[in-house]
């Protein structure tokens, strides 16, 4: 490389001019400033641009870059100046439209300086930190004119006019609107948003106030939202067409707060068209609209879930406090599970499923569910009806359907273990006198049972069903060996039930009639035969019977009835007329099993196959009876039996729940035991919070019950007492 | 030869050299010539000896850019004037 070095230093001459003339400057300048006048002019086809460039090329590299620029900047300024005042004199609505002109053709030119300048750009701008051409371009353009104090204000004016023209149905050029607004944001930022968009803004903001003002007082709320959701509509058309994408927000947010947010309250408490009345109407096109809308504000669906919630509650409180519904469980079940539907088509389908409402609803039947103490076991009647006769003919999949529905309500329940007392004892009723619709959909729901409340909730209501069956195979083998025996005497049919399994039921006296006792001893005899070292007792009120009958004028009938029933109208077989006190001793059933039974059989048009005297409702001592020749029946069939499940009566009420809170004791007791076992120590407090936490999946165990335990615990020395602090409690080993 | 798509740069000693125009947009500056619409563009200080060696690396550089890397010999004589034109041009 040296080498060349020394070889090429001849220097040969510079084949630029080298500048003495200091006229050079200003000769080259006045060609540029032609130039650009020329541009300004339309005149720039007549221009060699290699020669302009050439030359502002020459001035920069010669260092006269300061003059080329300060000239610029003031031939510039005085074209814009010019082009001010026409603009100015531009009449009302072409004010826009020369403004817009302008801002194209001083664009265009603004290009062609830089083209002619891009030497200048490139070096001598960024060496003195100077603005860049097309900056200082807009710059110019921003200060000159839209900073000029007759525009400024004119241009703010004219825009938000159109808007305002534009909001009340009149139509707009969009097109020039847009390359006004494009030409402030091209400005920058901070030009569109100073001299237009925060004006817009609060113009809007007033205009809305105003107007949602109007509305409010003259629209129900149906109306206010669907004008509520157009305007807001209208406001992000509006931005799309032509304002900066970054307004939508803004705007929206202005129309959120003036339409919506301000008149929330108002709009909900609405009398007549408000959110109750909605949810009552099932106006889920309205409740859609409310709930898009007020998700828009802060606050708005919290509003919308309170008031929802606060209704629900209350509606619940007073189902359930209604002593007509309360009359028929299944009835009021059922409208228990049409309300639950309804709020849940309503959150589907307006709601967009949102969880925060589900989880309200849900809160709410909690919370009203339990109000009523008899709620769960109203819920087992209404399965109950439906397992006996309201499944009839119906699909699997409703079936299913309506199951699931149910769980949903028994979820709800605080009180389970009361349920399964009652769930208990319909079953059994139900199995025993064979009136179960669907064994499958038995079965289907003491699956869901045990997934929900797990094994213990459901093996004695399993071990119910095993009993049945095994007594069917009992039965079996028992026709089989004595089959021969019984020829023409009644036809005896056995279920065999397992104590524990069952709920239990009073021992009760009933003397049978001969005829069956005989039977019945052949049956012990062959069941003890196979199973020793049991037990067996007749629950002679859970029996049935069907009994075959002539009446006066010969006609036939099968009656199904009570064992009760069966033991006193066998009596009829030996007399006529007996009187009340003549069964009572001889059939030894209790008073007021027997003063049913009676009735049954004595008062119930259309099964009256006894008459009593005095012909009046109620059955008293004095009472007789006699045999009804006269009964007649369009059906060979009839059911005289008295044991479907009913409402318990007030005092049977109380008795089970006594049974439920004798049942709870040692359920406490085992979870204080297994919480102490584990900690060893431990506070008062924290053992009725752990005790109610183990238990809360069955039922609430009351706090003073809890301490009455922990004593009876302690009495038994199960645990005992720290001697410094009495609230402290240990485990003895 | 298309007329379209080519232009013609003119010497400062009135020689014409006729490139394609894809060449002689690797000059930015020559690019924003208005003079592009007529086809062609006249540089009165820049020699033909020059100019030459420009249109070589114009068609040097779309070469290089489109993968065939080669080297581009510039003749030490000329590099003393070579250096300007490019600062003029935007090469």
């Amino acid at each position: 490389m040296s080498a060349q070095k020394k070889k090429a230093f001849q220097i040969e001459a510079f084949k630029h001019r080298v500048v003495v003339d200091p006229k050079y400057a200003e000769k080259t300048w006045k060609i540029l400033e032609h130039a650009i006048h020329e541009i300004y002019n339309h005149n720039a086809s007549g221009l060699s641009f290699e020669e302009l460039y050439r030359n502002a090329y020459n001035m920069v590299l010669h260092k006269f870059g300061e003059k080329l620029y300060s000239g610029l900047v003031t031939t510039m300024t005085s074209h814009l100046k010019e082009i001010s005042n026409s603009i100015e004199a531009a009449q009302g609505g072409l004010f826009l439209d020369e403004l817009n002109r302008k801002w194209a053709e001083h664009n265009k030119a603004l290009q062609m300086i830089r083209d002619i300048l891009m030497y200048m750009d490139r070096t001598f701008i960024p060496n003195t930190h100077k603005t860049p051409v097309h900056e200082l371009g807009l710059n110019l353009w921003r200060d000159v004119i839209i900073h000029s104090h007759a525009i400024q204000s004119r241009l703010q004016a004219i825009l938000l006019e159109n808007v305002r023209r534009e909001r009340s149905g009149e139509v707009i050029d969009r097109g020039l609107m847009r390359s006004i607004t494009k030409m402030l944001m091209d400005l920058g930022p901070s030009v569109y948003q100073d001299d237009f968009e925060k004006h817009f803004l609060e113009v809007s903001a007033d205009f809305y106030r105003l107007e949602s003002q109007e509305f409010i007082e003259s629209c129900d709320c149906g109306e206010y939202l669907k004008k509520a959701e157009r305007r807001l509509n209208e406001e992000i058309e509006r931005v799309s067409h032509y304002l900066d994408t970054r307004s939508e927000v803004k705007i929206t947010n202005v129309v959120e707060t003036e339409m919506i947010e301000s008149h929330m309250h108002r709009l909900v408490q609405m009398e007549n068209s408000g959110l109750i009345n909605m949810i009552v109407d099932e106006k889920y096109e309205d409740l859609g609209r409310m709930y898009c809308l007020f998700r828009r504000v802060s606050n708005g669906l919290v509003l919308i879930r309170d008031v929802m919630t606060s209704y629900i509650r209350d509606t619940g409180k007073q189902l359930l406090t209604d002593p007509e519904r309360l009359k028929d469980p299944v009835d009021f079940v059922q409208h228990l599970l049409d309300l639950k539907d309804k709020y849940d088509k309503i959150i589907t389908s307006a709601f967009r499923n949102d969880k925060t409402f589900q989880n309200a609803l849900n809160s709410s039947f909690e919370y009203f569910i339990n109000l009523n103490s008899r709620s769960p076991e109203f819920i087992s009647l209404f399965v109950d009806d439906k397992l006996r006769k309201g499944l009839r003919g119906v699909t699997e999949e409703d079936v299913e359907l309506l199951l699931d529905k149910v769980m949903m309500l028994f979820r709800y329940l605080q009180e389970k273990d009361v349920f399964e007392k009652y769930y208990k004892q319909h079953l059994a009723k139900r199995l025993l006198s064979g009136k179960s619709v669907s064994d499958d959909a038995e079965r289907s729901l003491i699956v869901k049972l045990k997934t929900e409340c797990g094994y213990q909730f459901t093996s004695k209501l399993e071990g119910m069903f095993t009993d049945m069956k095994t007594s069917q195979d009992t039965m079996q083998g028992f026709h089989a060996s004595h089959g021969s025996d019984i020829g023409d005497g009644p036809m005896l049919s056995v279920q065999v039930l397992t104590t524990g399994s069952w709920p239990t039921q009073p021992i009760t006296t009933c003397k049978l009639p001969a005829e069956i006792l005989g039977i019945c001893e052949k049956f012990r005899n062959y069941y003890l035969g196979t199973h020793t070292g049991r037990r067996l007792s007749w629950q002679t009120n859970m029996g049935t019977a069907d009994l075959k009958a002539t009446f006066g004028k010969g006609q036939k009938h099968e009656l199904n009835v009570s064992t009760y029933q069966m033991c006193v109208l066998m009596l009829f077989n030996d007399a006529d007329r007996l009187s009340y006190k003549e069964i009572e001793q001889v059939t030894e059933i209790p008073t007021f099993d027997l003063k049913r039974c009676l009735q049954s059989l004595a008062c119930v048009k259309g099964k009256n196959v006894l008459r009593k005297e005095p012909m009046s409702k109620d059955i008293v001592d004095t009472d007789t009876f006699l045999f009804n020749d006269k009964y007649t029946s369009k059906f060979f069939k009839v059911k005289i039996g008295t044991v479907a499940a009913q409402r318990e009566s007030e005092s049977e009420n109380q008795e089970t729940r006594q049974r439920v809170e004798e049942d709870r004791k040692p359920q406490i007791e085992a979870a204080i035991v297994r919480i102490m076992k584990a900690r060893r120590v431990l506070d008062h407090n924290n053992i009725v919070a752990e005790v109610t936490k183990q238990l809360q999946s069955r039922f609430l165990p009351n706090p003073v019950v809890i301490k009455k335990r922990i004593e009876s615990l302690i009495e038994r020395e199960f645990l005992e007492r720290d001697k410094g602090d009495r609230k402290l409690y240990r485990y003895l080993a | 030869m298309k007329r379209k798509d080519t232009v013609k740069l003119i010497s400062a000693d009135e020689m014409e050299f006729i490139i394609d125009k894809d060449a002689a947009m690797v000059s930015q500056t020559i690019g924003g010539f208005a003079e592009m619409e007529l086809g062609e563009v006249t540089f009165p200080e820049i020699s033909a000896v020059i100019l030459e060696k420009i249109c070589q690396y114009f068609y040097w550089a779309l070469q290089y850019s489109r993968g065939k890397e080669t080297e581009f010999h510039i003749e030490p004589e000329l590099t003393l004037e070579l250096m300007m034109a490019p600062n003029y041009l935007h090469t």
